[in-house]
């Protein structure tokens, strides 16, 4: 899973600007850090779902994907 | 007594308008007919025309439905029957998106949707009944243009797709539309008389009541629009004053959050969108930049070219901007840049006929003083920039329209207009253009650039249509829509009254973009040698009767210069972004390397005698440098010509003894960290140390929102603890160089330096071995010389530049923080220190201290920006004399150009007073092309091998000479017969 989030999802993530890091996996939840855009994100349960509808697609698990967000200082208000 | 605010709570008039104006906007479409049958396939972009697709069938695509992936690309297609009564009326397609979308029906390029426009004609460009659409959508999570509200609030990976349609504008709703939206902002935006607004406001609420919003019927809202022309448009009693000229540009960062691959898809949109304005509105001009953005529309959309190239020969569709793409302007070298002109400007004139006499860089951060000389001599007499003006964060800057005088005293026209190049022609910006402007008194209009962009996009209907309207708004000032270049012509073209600024055009801020992403600026100044030595080396071969590779050269040259954009080598962009600069690189750099070959000799490509002590890579040498074995030596070879290095033995020029050391030069103490306490010069009798010196100092770099870009004088509020971790001890030392060696760290990172003394150089070579794992760090190292300087000297890489030390007056405040290239130099009367660099383009200096910013840690837009393994060299270098004295300029070369093997014979040189900058094929293959610079600022004569043309920069023939006088700084292109 840390693999798959490292090498396929985060080239994607970074390729708009945000930045996704695996923390870890535990029964059948995936946690992952968010930065960057990503952190800020309006609508980041939809970008979650995506990953979880990818990880299904090409892992074959059904996990529940939760995303800890960490806004850069300045944008931390 | 009590005081009561008295508070409004009732709806105000003005909210009463905006009220019912959103029910208008609601009716600008008479008919809409949803298209029910779209299909769509999620891919990412992995080359420029290139797509990795996640779906092996396009899936149907209803409204409601979510669409795009992250750093996505959909391709939709649909299939619709235009209902009968509408053929042969006009009809627009529309279509509400976050996305940036290109639009194909039945086979042709028909035009642009993004989040500045939903709807697009169709109805002009496609014949029959039967519509097929091929939509190329790229969505990002940050929009084009962060100043427009609406496109932030859609901002996000993932979209919900809102449907698209067939629709027929209400023309007279429309029109209402535009007049309210203008009057609005001319009331509302207190940018105007007070009484005029009242006026204005007074008529749109009466204008409003014509229509009864329950059933909005065309003749109603006609009634609207003329009680607003009789009560408004036509009040004369409200005069404004001023000239403001108005270009249409829409500003594309080839790369920024997006890679350069997506630049291609969102300038063919950008072009398609104005192209598509000039066959509605038959005034409408639009000025683009970057002669590799239409290289990229002939190469992959050849039937979009064929109708631009026949919008520019009727001088609607503007080519402005000489150069190859808008570059930094402070890090590239000269040579650099006198390419971006030389490709941009060869592009222009073989595609277009045309040579563009501006430079149209809006966005650069700051501008270097060796620019006007390189303009001047590629056709370019304007100046177009605007950062100056609307970012500097200390001083005005106290121009707008005036004379840019350059390092050697050429003089270019140059604007730096009041106000930001994205505005959406807003009557209020108009006006705070011409408020702002400062240089009325000389009778030259102000330059308003008008359209959306960052990501291109461009100018839109609504823009075009508060343009018409202005001339109807008497308190404006009068404006006029014209090119570029018909507003640099109209309003500098001998005008006696402009003054004239003398200097660099520093940017009073992104002072941080000379240090972010070291690996791109290190890299970057290997390349540029490396070509200089590709070119060089390929001219001598062809003596030999091997072929130029020019095509190659050109190629790689031009991957040099995308990569010199100006969001890309300041560091100011994705992670994405970065890595594709550093594969480009990397290729680049075995390219070059395959052109400059081996050889069994040693070549010096320089035309002086090499003297300094060089590194020579040898695997059986006892010094590693940066990872590679060798020894250094003093070449001795002279100018351009062959030789041998002989070694020489030498015992007993060394002592060490705990943190002393003795050398030839130098008596020195160290402290533990690797600082130096004493640095006293045998030759000299004198010491230079004041307080720290060599001390590595990391410090709490927090800018705010502009992390990559910006660097803020509290940075030295706060250092970081520094440990020496592992003390400084002799590591070894040989004939010709002793090695010293530190390690230090911090909580999160460590950093071994190397100190290398010399037996036969003063220079004190510093190797850094960094694992660096910051946040928000600034690394510098910093030298407090004992010297008496009130000013730093700076290599611009074609000259030098003073910089004031002391902080007197705002200006000098502002400039904590500089762009230099190979060397800076603090000296007195007798002597002085310079520092030489391999890459590191930022520097500080206060009185006598001057500091080598190393390394930085930003987080936006580049999470992992600097993170990993750094190692990089600089010189420190006490000379006696002046920095002319002593040669500093020939030392950085020394420095920075390695010694090559190659057997070649070169048989002629240049004076050595002046540096051969380049020496190449000429583009058209006709000749040799040699350029020399004068760099130390001195005149003389220059004696040539062979009578010779010479040349402007663009390679052109304007005479031709067998001696040439030359003045300080002068840079002198030459054409000598193959």
């Amino acid at each position: 899973m840390e693999k798959y989030i490292n090498e396929y999802i985060r080239p994607r993530l970074q390729g708009d600007g945000g930045e996704i890091t695996f923390v870890e996996e535990k029964d059948s939840e995936v946690t992952v850090l968010l930065q960057g855009e990503c952190s800020k994100c309006l609508i980041l349960d939809r970008c979650l779902k995506w990953v979880e509808e990818r990880i299904e697609a090409d892992l074959g698990k059904n996990v529940r994907v939760v995303g800890i967000r960490k806004k850069p200082y300045f944008q931390d208000v | 007594m009590a005081h009561i605010k008295v508070e409004r709570r009732s709806m105000r008039p003005e909210e009463w308008i905006k009220l019912r104006f959103g029910w208008l906007k609601r009716e600008i479409y008479s008919e809409k007919h949803e298209i029910e049958d779209f299909r769509i396939r999620e891919a990412r972009q992995t080359s420029e025309m290139n797509f990795e697709f996640y779906d092996e069938k396009p899936r149907p695509l209803r409204r409601g439905d979510m669409y795009f992936t992250p750093d996505g690309t959909a391709f939709i297609e649909a299939d619709y029957e235009l209902p009968a009564h509408l053929e042969g009326k006009k009809f627009c397609f529309a279509l509400k998106t976050a996305a940036e979308m290109i639009v194909k029906v039945n086979g042709r390029y028909v035009g642009g949707i993004d989040p500045n426009r939903e709807r697009m004609n169709l109805s002009e460009y496609v014949d029959g009944r039967k519509l097929h659409f091929e939509i190329m959508g790229y969505n990002r999570s940050k929009p084009d243009d962060e100043r427009n509200p609406e496109s932030l609030s859609v901002r996000g990976c993932r979209q919900i797709f809102e449907g698209g349609y067939i629709t027929v504008v209400n023309e007279a709703v429309t029109s209402l539309v535009y007049d309210i939206e203008m009057l609005l902002d001319a009331a509302l935006s207190g940018a105007f008389n007070e009484d005029f607004s009242q006026l204005v406001i007074d008529a749109l609420d009466k204008a409003l009541n014509f229509i009864d919003f329950d059933d909005i019927k065309t003749e109603d809202v006609r009634k609207a629009s003329a009680f607003i022309e009789e009560n408004v448009f036509s009040n004369k009693d409200y005069s404004g004053s001023g000239k403001v000229a108005l270009v249409a540009h829409s500003h594309l960062d080839i790369a920024y959050y997006w890679r350069r691959i997506h630049a291609v898809q969102k300038n063919l949109r950008t072009v398609l969108i104005q192209l598509r304005l000039m066959d509605k509105y038959p005034d409408f001009k639009y000025a683009h930049t970057q002669a590799y953005t239409y290289e990229t529309v002939e190469k992959y959309y050849p039937e979009v070219f064929a109708e631009l190239k026949e919008r520019i020969a009727q001088g609607r569709f503007e080519p402005v901007g000489a150069m190859y793409v808008e570059p930094d302007c402070n890090v590239p070298s000269c040579e650099s840049l006198i390419r971006q002109c030389l490709y941009g400007q060869s592009f222009f004139r073989e595609k277009f006929g045309i040579t563009v006499d501006n430079c149209w860089l809006p966005d650069v951060f700051g501008n270097s003083w060796i620019l006007p000389q390189i303009l001047k001599k590629s056709g370019v007499d304007y100046f177009v920039s605007n950062k100056m003006s609307t970012w500097n964060d200390t001083n005005r800057f106290p121009h707008n329209n005036f004379i840019w005088r350059g390092i050697d005293g050429s003089e270019v026209y140059a604007c730096v207009p009041p106000t930001h190049f994205i505005s959406w022609n807003m009557p209020s910006q108009v006006a705070d253009n011409w408020e702002a402007y400062q240089d009325k008194n000389t009778g030259s209009a102000t330059l308003q650039m008008f359209g959306y962009g960052d990501g291109g996009s461009g100018a839109t209907e609504e823009m075009v249509e508060l343009m018409h309207r202005f001339d109807k708004l008497s308190v404006m000032p009068e404006t006029e829509h014209m090119t570029g270049k018909e507003f640099l012509h109209r309003n500098f073209d001998g005008n006696e009254k402009l003054s004239v600024w003398d200097g660099e055009l520093y940017l009073e801020m992104h002072r941080g973009t000379f240090t972010t992403k070291s690996n791109l600026k290190s890299f970057n100044r290997k390349l540029e040698f490396m070509l200089r030595e590709a070119e060089l080396l390929s001219v001598l071969r062809m003596k030999q009767g091997v072929e130029y590779p020019a095509e190659k050269i050109r190629e790689i040259y031009k991957k040099l210069m995308i990569n010199q954009f100006h969001d890309i080598i300041p560091g100011s962009h994705i992670t994405p972004v970065y890595r594709d600069a550093m594969a480009d690189y990397e290729q680049m750099e075995k390219e070059l390397s395959d052109i400059i070959g081996e050889g069994n000799r040693y070549f010096n490509s320089l035309n002086f005698a090499r003297k300094s002590l060089t590194f020579i890579p040898d695997k059986n040498g006892s010094v590693i440098r940066r990872g590679v074995n060798g020894y250094y030596a003093i070449p001795s070879i002279p100018a351009l010509s062959c030789g041998e290095i002989v070694n020489e033995k030498a015992e007993g020029w060394f002592e060490c003894n705990g943190l002393n050391a003795e050398t030839p030069f130098y008596s020195v103490v160290f402290a533990s960290d690797g600082s130096i306490v004493s640095l006293k010069d045998k030759e000299l009798g004198r010491e230079w140390v004041k307080g720290d010196f060599n001390k590595l100092k990391i410090y709490h770099d927090t800018p705010g929102n502009y992390d990559a870009w910006d660097i803020l004088p509290n940075y030295k509020d706060k250092q970081e603890n520094i440990v020496t971790d592992k003390p400084l001890e002799l590591l070894k030392y040989d004939d010709e160089c002793a090695e010293f060696s530190a390690t230090l760290v911090t909580a999160k990172s460590r950093w071994q330096r190397i100190i290398r003394l010399f037996r036969r150089s003063r220079g004190i070579e510093v190797e850094n071995i960094v694992d660096w794992n910051e946040k928000h760090r600034l690394a510098k190292v910093e030298f407090d010389c004992n010297v008496l300087s009130r000013e730093l000297v700076c290599d611009t890489s074609a000259g030098f530049i003073r910089r004031e030390t002391h902080r007197n007056t705002s200006w000098q405040q502002a400039r904590f923080e500089v762009c230099h290239h190979k060397w800076c130099d603090m000296s007195e009367h007798g002597g002085g220190v310079a520092l030489i660099n391999q890459g590191k383009y930022g520097v500080s200096a206060e009185n006598n201290v001057m500091a080598l910013s190393l390394l930085r840690a930003t987080i936006r837009p580049d999470p992992t920006s600097d993170i990993g393994s750094h190692d990089f060299c600089y010189m420190i270098y006490p000379h006696q004399g002046d920095f002319v004295d002593a040669g500093i300029n020939n030392v950085a070369f020394e420095y920075n150009v390695p010694l090559v093997k190659a057997d070649v014979e070169c048989g002629f040189s240049f004076s050595d007073k002046l540096w051969l900058q380049s020496l190449k094929l000429s583009e058209n293959g006709s000749m040799i092309v040699a350029r020399l610079s004068e760099q130390n600022g001195e005149r003389g004569t220059l004696v040539l091998p062979q009578k010779a043309k010479i040349l402007n920069m663009l390679e052109d023939e304007i005479g031709a000479a067998t001696e040439i006088e030359y003045a300080p700084f002068e840079i002198i292109t030459l054409g000598f017969e193959l």
